[in-house]
């Protein structure tokens, strides 16, 4: 159970409690609030003014091969795979697991983000570069 | 969960324990479900490698059957991520020192702006949808 030793108001965890150092819980919310911007537009330009999903291939790929657009999806990419992937990890953290356990599960995580967002990136550049049938 | 005893199954026990568990309960199911959903995003769109006739036709698939199920599962995405992302801007300001000794008023109307916006969404989507169904 939550008591008040854990929970500066219901629904926020104390800086004792917390799973995360500070460092870690600033850039989960500055990354949150950026998720927040990216996602919206993401959103609208997906499923919104994106066309018919019948067509949808030419969609990304027309967006894809403008640099700007490439450029605010590898970006929205990088910050919102860390920022789902941190936030795990301190999921993970919350389980009490031991400081060894901690250090295990970080350099896993930490790997898990390289592999994702060199895959990510190297997918989004290829398809920049496919051209519409 | 910090200084808790009942793990992370305790997270789905919500009765009597209040909004306040409710939130930093649901705040991590969804990000769970967010992290899992964004995987299969990542496997979906490296579809695109395989074409354009293969990535609309599964596109299709998704969205007008035979596997329109799916439609049902992003209105959940739909309802997680918009959940965790109001929750997130609360706990953001609660730990700027904003709005904690209102904390449980902010939750209600972060999140009932929140949904409103989801609905909006959901509404002009449903309308891209429907304009492509007799393509």
């Amino acid at each position: 159970m939550m008591s008040n030793m854990n929970m500066k108001s219901e629904g926020t965890i104390n800086k004792k409690a917390r799973s995360m150092g500070s460092i870690q819980w600033l850039f989960q919310a500055a990354t949150g609030a950026f998720i927040i911007f990216f996602l919206g537009v993401h959103l609208y330009v997906a499923h919104i003014n994106g066309g018919s999903p019948v067509e949808l291939f030419d969609t990304v790929v027309g967006n894809l091969s403008n640099p700007w657009w490439l450029a605010f999806f590898l970006v929205f990419l990088w910050i919102v795979t860390y920022h789902g992937l941190n936030g795990l990890k301190g999921i993970i953290y919350e389980t009490g697991i031991s400081t060894r356990g901690r250090k295990g599960v970080s350099w896993a995580i930490m790997g898990v983000y390289i592999v994702s967002i060199i895959y990510g990136t190297v997918l989004s550049l290829v398809v920049a570069q496919m051209t519409i049938p | 969960m910090p200084g808790g005893n009942t793990g992370i199954i305790g997270w789905f026990n919500f009765l009597h324990k209040g909004i306040g568990f409710f939130a930093y309960a649901m705040h991590r199911i969804s990000g769970i479900v967010i992290v899992l959903y964004l995987y299969l995003h990542f496997f979906v769109l490296s579809n695109l490698l395989r074409g354009g006739v293969t990535f609309n036709s599964l596109i299709t698939s998704f969205t007008y059957g035979p596997y329109d199920i799916f439609i049902v599962m992003d209105i959940l995405l739909s309802l997680v991520i918009f959940y965790h992302g109001a929750n997130g801007i609360r706990l953001m300001l609660n730990e700027a020192g904003l709005g904690l000794k209102h904390h449980k008023l902010l939750f209600f109307v972060f999140e009932s702006v929140a949904m409103i916006l989801m609905l909006l969404f959901l509404y002009y989507a449903w309308q891209v949808l429907l304009s492509g169904a007799g393509v």
